[in-house]
């Protein structure tokens, strides 16, 4: 079921009752029954702020669908919760990023809930999107690394100097790319990289982090499969092998 | 007699439009009055002819309609004067609320204080009892200190404040020693006169949180002796937004301004100004001046409920509502209440704070909400006495003199319902 049509079966559930003491059994009864959370979910990095009642909210991922688990000190809490839970548990991150519930506003719950309580639910709804987005952020980094095939030698070569914009001098303001530290990039079949660069100095005290950067950086960027790092002081770096842009940058044209 | 009673409590019930009011289409039972109270005509037509009629800054002006803006306001001081016994005019200085009157105190009493002094409070206070010395201590070095309760020493579970601890903790360091008259939380009258005698007898000025006391027992500042009392005008009828400090001549006179602005000087020059006297030194900016004035008619309320044969009658409801509580509450072997009186010799006002064991208070608070019954949960800005009975949320039921047994009835059994929804 989608999460719209699981919304449009909670609605119908709820239209049975005609009064507000009802409804609140039932998700007294909903909070009841919820399975409980295991203690080690109920970690204080799992505590919702800003609900008046203590509730912890865990997420796992399986098969690029989220569950969802959850507690709370408070049983009508609970119950909400059981709620949220049944419309969101077995969805994917992109399917709960793009969802916009609103049974909450058609059973009426959310005028019925004070408004300490009612802000503790857009909390939960919060921490529900985020735990979402951050599994997509995830799946999307694995898909970006483990899907090399994709990109063609050409697009990894950019790639790769894309990142390597990105990594900086740490005393001069240029990018090591730009400042012409990089002597050769060179991409193979595989996506293996291998990079020759130098320092401005052979007693650059700073040498080991910038290879360490441009080692990360490039290890990031989309369709790289392996990279290996040459240190060389031959020919020895000078201010000619800085690019215009690097030295209209410093100031020296 | 019945008819009498009921008659009674029709025409004062009367006065109060709010109490014939409907919550979640129930008829209301509004038990939160230790967090403000409801109004009663005389003060809403006061405020809606103030609005219109004589609406002008205080203070200032030499038009008519200035002139009857300022008598209001000062009426009103002079009403809470006799209300509290307090000598002259100079000693009532309006604030915002019982917060800022103690925050005043705290930050100007406070000043000349260094490390090693001593401000000490009781165990039961409400947060802004506690703050704002823990605020002065930190500027200036001194320590707060705490006079715990029967519950924080492991001696009982009353809620009772520890008064034997007296003795030995009031030493010449402490500076300033700030009680609460009633506390919200328990409901049970501290005897501020002993104490402040006893402090007195060491040369400690004292401070007391009326913030309740002021609508549950009959105040007399010069009996009672204290050196500032301070209270708030929305919990005894009157508008939000309207505090009263009342304080000692002599000290209040020591103490430096607390804000700086408009009508609390005398001259202003750029190198040096000085102070308008007693009490608008205290007094900086326009005040609340038609919230202040709503005072007198929310006070003559404040005496009608309390003296003559009303008096008399709400006294007596007053007495059925504690003893059905009491032992509405008592016999629940699940319900544990923060605050008896039973063995301290202490007399309880109709605050009842409590939780129901397996049951959150919030929980019970929403389905008491549904049921047309209002009343607080949570910590009742009192964390450190709630925590000390092993909660960290409670349940608090708070009647005012308008209040009838019927409504602790339908309170009892609500609550009954709700608990039977929620085990």
């Amino acid at each position: 079921m989608t999460i719209k049509e699981i919304e449009q079966q909670i609605v119908e559930e709820f239209s049975i009752f005609d009064n507000w003491m009802d409804k609140y059994q039932y998700i007294i009864d909903l909070g009841k029954s919820m399975p409980v959370i295991a203690e080690e979910g109920k970690k204080d990095e799992n505590l919702i702020k800003g609900c008046q009642s203590r509730v912890w909210l865990d997420c796992r991922e399986e098969d690029g669908k989220l569950y969802f688990s959850a507690d709370s000190d408070a049983i009508i809490t609970k119950g909400i919760i059981s709620l949220l839970i049944r419309v969101y548990d077995g969805h994917t991150p992109q399917e709960i990023i793009d969802s916009e519930i609103d049974f909450i506003d058609a059973i009426g719950l959310r005028q019925n809930l004070s408004p300490t309580r009612a802000n503790g639910l857009v909390s939960m709804l919060k921490q529900i999107k985020l735990y979402a987005l951050a599994f997509k952020e995830k799946d999307e980094e694995n898909t970006a690394s483990g899907d090399s095939e994709k990109y063609s030698v050409e697009e990894v070569q950019k790639n790769v100097i894309r990142a390597l914009k990105q990594v900086f001098d740490p005393e001069i303001p240029v990018n090591v790319y730009d400042l012409g530290l990089i002597y050769e990039v060179k991409v193979g079949e595989d996506h293996s990289v291998f990079i020759k660069m130098t320092m401005t100095s052979p007693t650059c005290p700073m040498a080991d982090d910038v290879v360490n950067d441009v080692n990360n950086a490039v290890s990031d960027a989309p369709g790289v499969k392996s990279v290996q790092i040459e240190l060389t002081f031959e020919p020895e770096w000078d201010e000619s092998r800085m690019s215009e842009e690097a030295r209209l940058e410093l100031g020296l044209m | 007699m019945e008819d009498n009673r009921s008659k009674i409590l029709s025409e004062v019930r009367g006065m109060v439009p709010a109490l014939s009011g409907k919550m979640n289409g129930e008829n209301l039972v509004y038990l939160d009055n230790a967090a403000t109270t409801q109004k009663p005509i005389q003060v809403l037509d006061f405020l809606c002819d103030a609005m219109v009629h004589s609406n002008a800054n205080v203070h200032r002006s030499m038009y008519e309609l200035s002139d009857k803006s300022t008598t209001l306001y000062e009426e009103a001081r002079e009403k809470v004067r006799v209300f509290i016994n307090a000598p002259g005019r100079e000693n009532i200085i309006f604030t915002s609320g019982t917060t800022t009157s103690i925050n005043l105190v705290a930050d100007t009493f406070c000043r000349c204080l260094g490390p090693g002094d001593e401000i000490l409070i009781e165990g039961d206070s409400h947060h802004s009892n506690i703050v704002p010395w823990q605020l002065a201590a930190e500027r200036n070095g001194a320590v707060v200190r705490v006079i715990p309760t029967d519950v924080m020493l492991g001696r009982g579970r009353s809620g009772r404040v520890a008064f034997e601890m007296l003795d030995q903790m009031l030493s010449n360091r402490v500076k300033i020693l700030a009680l609460t008259h009633i506390s919200n939380i328990t409901g049970l009258v501290n005897p501020v006169g002993e104490i402040i005698a006893k402090a007195h007898a060491k040369g400690i000025p004292v401070l007391v949180d009326g913030a309740q006391g002021i609508v549950h027992e009959k105040v007399d500042v010069q009996a009672m002796d204290c050196d500032f009392y301070a209270f708030s005008a929305h919990k005894i009828y009157g508008a939000t937004g309207v505090g009263i400090l009342y304080g000692k001549t002599e000290l209040l006179e020591k103490m430096p301004p607390y804000m700086g602005g408009g009508d609390m000087v005398e001259t202003v020059t750029y190198g040096k100004t000085t102070y308008a006297p007693l009490p608008l030194k205290f007094e900086a900016g326009t005040p609340n001046f038609i919230g202040a004035a709503s005072l007198k008619p929310a006070l003559e309320f404040a005496e009608y409920l309390r003296d003559g044969e009303v008096g008399r009658a709400l006294k007596e409801e007053e007495g059925r509502i504690v003893s059905f509580m009491t032992e509405a509450l008592a016999s629940d072997p699940d319900v544990e209440v923060y605050g008896t009186a039973s063995g301290t010799g202490l007399k309880k006002t109709p605050i009842f704070t409590f939780n129901i064991k397996g049951v959150n208070a919030g929980d019970l608070a929403q389905l008491l909400d549904k049921m047309g019954v209002a009343v607080r949960s949570g910590l009742m800005c009192a964390e450190p006495l709630i925590n000390s009975f092993g909660a960290n949320s409670a349940l608090r039921a708070s009647f005012a003199p308008y209040n009838t047994l019927e409504e602790a009835q339908v309170f009892i059994k609500c609550l009954q319902r709700a608990k039977n929804m929620l085990l």
